[in-house]
């Protein structure tokens, strides 16, 4: 029974040790760098600034480079996330509710076209917006930003269509309701948890998009994450955290909300190809 | 049955578990002879599946002991106790043949190649499966999953086999085989069996004995006979079998106020149009058939009776009359003469 | 979950009556068509287009790019030219670069899968709080986008980082990771772990308990529990898991771009400098097939595994 107790006090120990390492490995380098957001002055070696300040918050609101590049991200990412609602969400219910001659290879073609190494794909795409002079502009950034937003906006709400039972909807059927109704008030109504998923993850795709933007963007439109390549190398460390918190704030914000259903396995769920 | 000087099947004394706060099982007692079958009867929530998780080692008891064949288990993990449990569902691998399935315990226990095909081809034998020896669990049918789960079971040579619900997943026709070929089974084998099941034609038709179960307390352990004709609690008099129950004593075959309960079973009353001794008159209100018999129900001056009949049966509204041959009696519960 | 399989006619979806696709079925593929348009425009064309020109064939789309770019090879062949292959092939760079996102790409994803199965081993074997605790924190990952992640990371690990600062005060002198390939691998196992841990986490929860108990009433241990029956019956979510990992640390950027070094560098990394910096598109170009090719190397074999499990478990 000794023995039995010992060890399990050891792996008790040993447990509590590997939780404080993984947070140490998690949170640690964003709590670092967060903390250098409010910090005036930080010498190494200290483990704390000399004194907080939120005089590179200002420099940063007030940097006119920055806020065009806070804007632009605002601006893009909205209309990315629209267009791809109106391209892809009839394409998902189709998958995710009908038949259709060619729908396995449809899915599997949207699935593939994604999971390619992104950076060689902008490659090959800018040598063809070279030819289309799309080079730099406004409409080449929205495409690319586009094309990561498509396998969520497909395979996410088709399993939440493909979800919904059937007979749900013949009870409507049969209580009166005309397909459209049944349609907005019964069908949709219980895919918009996966809808939603999908749009906070497509909205983030486009919001976090920096390598295609990077490419294809560059030097005219600059949104927030490209932004912060030319940043790291040529401003202190404090100013790059502070546009990091502003970077993460619609990030942590969007996908909190919608933690329950990803973490609920509407993430997971959707990209089971069983 | 028991032999003097031999080590029970299965032993429980002072059992108890907690669970969520409450208190399901509360020093429960039970001795099992070997080579016999009992079961643990009761509705959702009495406690038969917490004991039946108990005994097999995946609930740890909050007080109290396990024997199996006179052996303490009470601190062992499931993997190490000599039971064998059938699951409701049957548990089987998905992605191991029937065969592997089988043979799962036998190669835990590190036995050649041949000897575990030998056990293995034995065990599928016994449940008849051989030809599927090679299927996976999702290209047969229920009843043969089961009988596979079984298979997988009696390999392990167990000193006490457990069984959930063996009969509730299948259909009514395929039930009544079942129970036959289970029973007949563990009568060649002898080896000690606890069924839980919340049916009581299904505990009743196959079991040497049964548990009645009720808030976490064994209402009575006897045989179905003794369970059936002599009832020790009301509880266990409702639940067996049909029962019609009064709140009053029975005085000169009427049901009058009193403080006790009485309970007749349908087929201890008798109907007829005309007047017996000991009768007294009432009408028919409904006739409800049941097969091969019929529930008749009579409304008398006293009180509405649930008679089964099978021959001679009135009609809805006649006049007719009831006398009642044998009945129960109950004070707080509990059996009285 | 999407079934790929077709619905059965009993469900009333769709029934073909002899003879061609049901007028259903042409709908569904008329509203299917526009987000495949887009990507058999802008993901399709491009390849094969950039295919071309890396093939040598500047007219056409290639035109500009040629025009613009260096070192182009222009096609001798009927079927274009090997010359840009060559060049690539024979560049001291490449090879460096290619062992190392090879090394970094099977370490990571080593690492990751080890790390993802532990914690969702532990969760569904024991659960609890603490299982809750180390599932949150590994999905953390997630709500940062990358170019954070890589900075944070760069700053932790890096010369006045709060690894070598606190080390320093037990007198330990712990190495500047930055710019060398362990912080890489570093960052592609911390972006990395979130999409692995939920698809290995939900294929174990989707286990039945009475799986894993009648396991254990046949005798099996823990480790047998987790050997013979929940990676086997976790297989799918695993291979997933292995195939998105790996294939996204292929083709990494941002990471080994702030954490790596500059020599040899991740191939993501040298295929932006040969299209940028060296005004090299065409060799750019060259590289991304190669590591296109690695990555449908993989991807093949994460099909095949799916077609053999729906095999084996009777579906297909």
């Amino acid at each position: 029974m000794n023995k039995a107790l010992k060890s399990l006090n050891l792996s008790r120990i040993g447990l509590n040790l590997f939780i404080g390492l993984l947070a140490v490995f998690i949170l640690g380098p964003l709590v670092w760098l967060g903390v250098h957001a409010f910090a005036s002055d930080w010498q190494y070696p200290n483990l704390y600034p000399s004194g907080l300040t939120m005089r590179w918050w200002s420099k940063v609101f007030l940097d006119s480079a920055f806020a065009t590049a806070i804007k632009n991200s605002l601006v893009i990412s909205p209309i990315v996330v629209l267009i791809s609602m109106f391209i892809c969400l009839p394409a998902a219910y189709a998958a995710g509710r009908m038949n259709f001659f060619g729908r396995k290879v449809f899915m599997i073609t949207l699935f593939s076209a994604n999971s390619f190494p992104k950076i060689g794909l902008f490659a090959a795409i800018a040598t063809l917006y070279y030819a289309l002079n799309l080079m730099g502009t406004f409409v080449g950034v929205v495409i690319i930003q586009l094309l990561g937003t498509i396998i969520y906006m497909t395979w996410i709400p088709a399993a939440a269509f493909a979800a919904v039972p059937k007979n749900l909807e013949e009870a409507a059927r049969d209580a009166g309701a005309s397909k459209f109704t049944v349609f907005r008030t019964i069908t949709l109504r219980l895919a918009m948890p996966g809808i939603l998923v999908a749009i906070v993850m497509s909205f983030l795709a486009s919001f976090d998009e920096a390598q295609g933007t990077y490419l294809v963007g560059a030097p005219g439109i600059f949104t927030m994450p490209t932004e912060m390549y030319s940043l790291v190398q040529n401003y202190p460390i404090q100013v790059a955290a502070v546009f990091s918190i502003l970077l993460a704030i619609p990030s942590v914000l969007l996908l909190g909300l919608a933690r329950k259903h990803i973490m609920g396995g509407q993430l997971a769920e959707g990209f089971q190809l069983k | 049955m028991s032999k003097e000087g031999s080590a029970m099947g299965l032993e429980l004394k002072g059992l108890k578990k907690i669970l969520g706060g409450r208190v399901i099982i509360d020093d429960l007692d039970l001795s099992v002879n070997q080579g016999e079958m009992i079961s643990l009867l009761g509705p959702s929530g009495c406690g038969k599946t917490t004991t039946l998780r108990m005994i097999a080692g995946f609930l740890t008891v909050d007080a109290g002991q396990i024997f199996v064949a006179g052996k303490d288990v009470t601190a062992l993990g499931p993997d190490k106790r000599p039971s064998a449990m059938v699951f409701q569902n049957y548990a089987l691998w998905p992605h191991m043949t029937v065969a592997k399935n089988v043979a799962y315990p036998l190669k835990i226990r590190g036995l050649s190649k041949e000897e575990t095909t030998q056990k293995v081809e034995a065990a599928l034998a016994l449940v008849n499966l051989m030809h599927h020896k090679d299927s996976r669990p999702g290209q047969i049918s229920g009843g043969e999953q089961q009988r596979v789960a079984l298979a997988r079971a009696l390999v392990q040579e167990p000193n006490i086999l457990l069984l959930d619900e063996p009969l509730s997943n299948l259909d009514a026709k395929l039930r009544e085989k079942v129970r036959e070929d289970i029973r007949q089974l563990q009568r060649r084998l002898g080896i000690t069996t606890v069924i839980v099941t919340h049916d009581q034609e299904e505990a009743l038709s196959i079991s040497d004995r049964v548990a009645v179960m009720n808030n976490g307390r064994i209402e009575q352990f006897s045989t179905p006979h003794e369970l059936y004709n002599a009832p020790a609690t009301e509880y266990v008099a409702t639940f067996i079998g049909s029962l019609n129950r009064f709140e009053g004593d029975l005085v000169n075959g009427l049901i009058q106020p009193g403080k006790h309960v009485t309970g007749i079973r349908p087929e201890d009353l008798t109907l007829s149009t005309q007047a017996f001794e000991g009768s007294h008159p009432g009408v028919v209100e409904l006739i409800i058939p049941r097969g091969h018999f019929y529930e008749v129900v009579v409304k008398r001056s006293d009180a509405t009776f649930r008679i089964f009949a099978s021959e001679n049966i009135p009609a809805v509204g006649a006049q007719v009359h009831v006398g009642i041959k044998k009945s129960l009696r109950y004070l707080n519960g509990k059996l009285v003469a | 979950m999407i079934s790929l399989r077709s619905k059965k006619s009993k469900e009333g979806s769709l029934t073909t009556h002899g003879g061609g696709p049901s007028p259903r079925s042409l709908v569904g593929l008329a509203l299917s068509l526009p987000p495949l348009l887009i990507v058999l425009i802008f993901v399709g064309l491009p390849i094969l287009i950039g295919l071309t020109f890396s093939l040598g064939f500047t007219t056409g789309p290639n035109r500009v790019i040629a025009i613009i770019g260096q070192q182009i090879h222009k096609k001798n062949h009927w079927w274009g030219t090997l010359g840009a292959y060559n060049d690539v092939i024979h560049d001291s760079r490449f090879f460096g670069d290619l062992r190392l996102t090879i090394f970094v790409t099977v370490l990571s994803t080593t690492l990751v899968l080890l790390l993802a199965l532990a914690i969702a081993l532990y969760q569904r074997l024991i659960g609890g709080r603490k299982a809750a605790v180390l599932v949150t924190l590994s999905i953390v990952p997630l709500f940062v986008p990358v170019v954070i992640s890589a900075w944070a990371i760069h700053t932790f690990y890096g010369g006045d980082g709060f690894m070598r600062t606190f080390f320093t005060h037990f007198g330990i002198n712990f190495p500047t990771l930055t710019s060398t390939p362990s912080a890489i691998v570093i960052g592609t196992v911390w972006t990395s772990l979130p999409f692995a841990i939920l698809m290995i986490s939900s294929g174990l929860q989707a286990i039945p308990d009475a799986l894993i108990e009648s396991a254990k009433d046949c005798g099996a241990s823990v480790f047998r529990v987790i050997a013979n029956i929940l990676i086997p019956l976790a297989k799918t979510p695993i291979i997933i898991a292995a195939s998105f990992t790996s294939i996204g640390i292929l083709g990494s950027f941002t990471i080994p771009l702030f954490l790596g070094p500059n020599q040899p560098t991740m191939l993501g990394v040298e295929i932006s400098n040969f299209f940028g910096a060296y005004n090299r598109p065409q060799q750019s170009l060259v590289m991304a097939f190669i590591v296109f090719a690695i990555a449908s190397g993989i991807a093949v074999l994460y099909v095949r595994s799916n077609i053999k499990s729906a095999k084996e478990s009777g579906r297909l």
